[in-house]
């Protein structure tokens, strides 16, 4: 398990990030893609706006940007039909395999 | 650079089953090698196996299943555009005179794990193709004004075409009306929006100039080759675009020195109804806002110039041979011998073949 999914699986979403490129890495990576070295590691803020959403069965899903500019799919909680430009709070876990889900702001 | 010509061609039909990958590979490898009359299978310099499968050394494995020692042989694997890389590869061996000719084989099990990429987190548990095909849908949707109907007609028409493709999964018709009502899948996606996984396989032997003239009459030009790759994380796409296949058709333009009005002829990667829609106005076929349009258009018309084999959607989708048997059929198109799939006077044809969300692009224009 690396890193990334050690702290999903405690509910904590960490960036990948250069200190001296100033730039995020996203997927996640142990190197910046620019200068090659180590890469950082900072908590999102847990906070993101819809990009875009569709509907399986009873359940909304959707392509939501966090932290400037990184993107994920999850589920996405929500009263009414969602809208994009929707803020949305994330929370994160793993088993096999990621599980992002955001709620609504304000729901 | 040495010219590179399609000289041989083979295939197996496409099914739902699961299947021997090996004894596919052999099937199409020996239609190919039976489709040229003066093969000599020992002239073959080169072996390439395009595949998602995890079985090893296939290259080797076909190479001594057909008596042959090459000089080279290996597999090359890009998710959905495994087959148009490998025969690209094939081409920069002859082109740069490493092989005199070189065979492509492209091949895949219905229950290969091709689909999903595990690398990309950004997915989370929503991996599966149809959760991105279903954000490019709803995109297209609301930036363009797509209509259900027009989505729909991508279905219908591909598995229309592929009606007279004996070797598709499916020869079944199915009308507008049965893919706008067919299984919903989620609000934007239908289960007749989506290309299905499937057993099969296509080879094609390329050939130099120099032997294509002694081997073929009918030997099909690579006349310009394009590929980009943008990203590996479908997240980081504009929804609404295909970058990677835009540039990849500048590039594979302007190596054959024609423009996309030239285009008599072209297999898209139709994965989902949307990505026809997006692909033929990449490939400056159509404009976005008009695609819904300009396949309405070509379906009343019974007009078989996008997908005529059926495309993925009505053909099947085995992903490391999706590519090649996607550029047998163009082949086959500039030589005439598409029987009721024939399209008349083409001078000119596409293919268009990209994988995961459109992330990576390759496209090669083909002549007679």
């Amino acid at each position: 398990m690396t890193f990334f999914e050690d702290q999903l699986k405690q509910g904590i979403f960490q960036i990948s990030y250069c200190e001296k490129c100033n730039e995020n890495i996203w997927p996640p990576k142990e190197i910046c893609h620019i200068c090659f070295n180590e890469s950082k590691w900072k908590k999102s803020e847990n906070i993101g706006k819809i990009i875009e959403f569709s509907k399986k069965d009873s359940d909304y899903f959707g392509l939501v940007e966090i932290d400037q500019g990184i993107r994920i799919m999850g589920d996405i909680s929500s009263l009414s039909t969602p809208k994009t430009g929707q803020i949305v709070t994330m929370k994160v876990s793993f088993d096999s395999k990621p599980h992002y889900s955001f709620t609504v702001k304000n729901n | 650079m040495n010219n590179v010509a399609i000289v041989g061609t083979g295939q197996t039909k496409f099914s739902k089953d699961d299947g021997d990958v090996e004894k596919l590979l052999f099937e199409s490898t020996k239609n190919c090698i039976q489709s040229v009359e003066n093969c000599e299978s020992k002239d073959i310099e080169g072996v390439l196996v395009s595949t998602n499968n995890n079985s090893k050394y296939l290259g080797a494995i076909l190479s001594e299943t057909i008596g042959i020692q090459p000089k080279i042989s290996h597999s090359i694997e890009h998710l959905c555009s495994s087959g148009t890389n490998a025969l690209i590869s094939g081409y920069a061996y002859i082109s740069s005179g490493l092989a005199d000719m070189v065979l492509v084989s492209g091949v895949e099990s219905a229950t290969n794990p091709g689909q999903v990429l595990d690398w990309d987190k950004s997915r989370g548990s929503f991996d599966h193709p149809i959760y991105w095909a279903s954000m490019l849908t709803k995109s297209h949707k609301t930036k363009f004004q797509t209509t259900e109907e027009e989505l729909a007609i991508v279905s219908a028409k591909n598995h229309k075409q592929a009606m007279d493709n004996p070797l598709a999964y499916s020869n079944q018709p199915r009308t507008i009306s049965e893919v706008m009502n067919s299984k919903q899948i989620t609000d934007d996606l239908r289960i007749l929006d989506c290309s299905r996984s499937c057993s099969g396989s296509a080879s094609i032997l390329l050939a130099s100039e120099e032997k294509a003239k002694k081997i073929s009459d009918q030997p099909i030009w690579i006349k310009g080759i394009g590929q980009k790759t943008t990203s590996a994380s479908f997240t980081k796409n504009t929804l609404e675009e295909i970058e990677s296949t835009r540039i990849a058709a500048k590039t594979a333009y302007e190596m054959a020195k024609v423009e996309p009005n030239d285009v008599d002829v072209a297999e898209v990667h139709d994965a989902f109804s949307v990505c026809e829609l997006m692909a033929i106005s990449e490939l400056g076929i159509t404009d976005n806002d008009k695609s819904g349009e300009f396949v309405r258009n070509l379906f009343n018309t019974e007009n078989r110039m996008i997908n005529p084999r059926g495309g993925l959607i009505g053909t099947g989708h085995p992903l490391g041979a999706t590519g090649i048997s996607q550029t047998i059929e163009i082949t086959n198109q500039l030589q005439g011998k598409s029987e009721k799939r024939q399209i008349s006077n083409l001078k000119t044809g596409l293919v268009h073949n990209m994988s995961a969300a459109g992330t990576s692009s390759s496209v090669m224009v083909l002549g007679n």
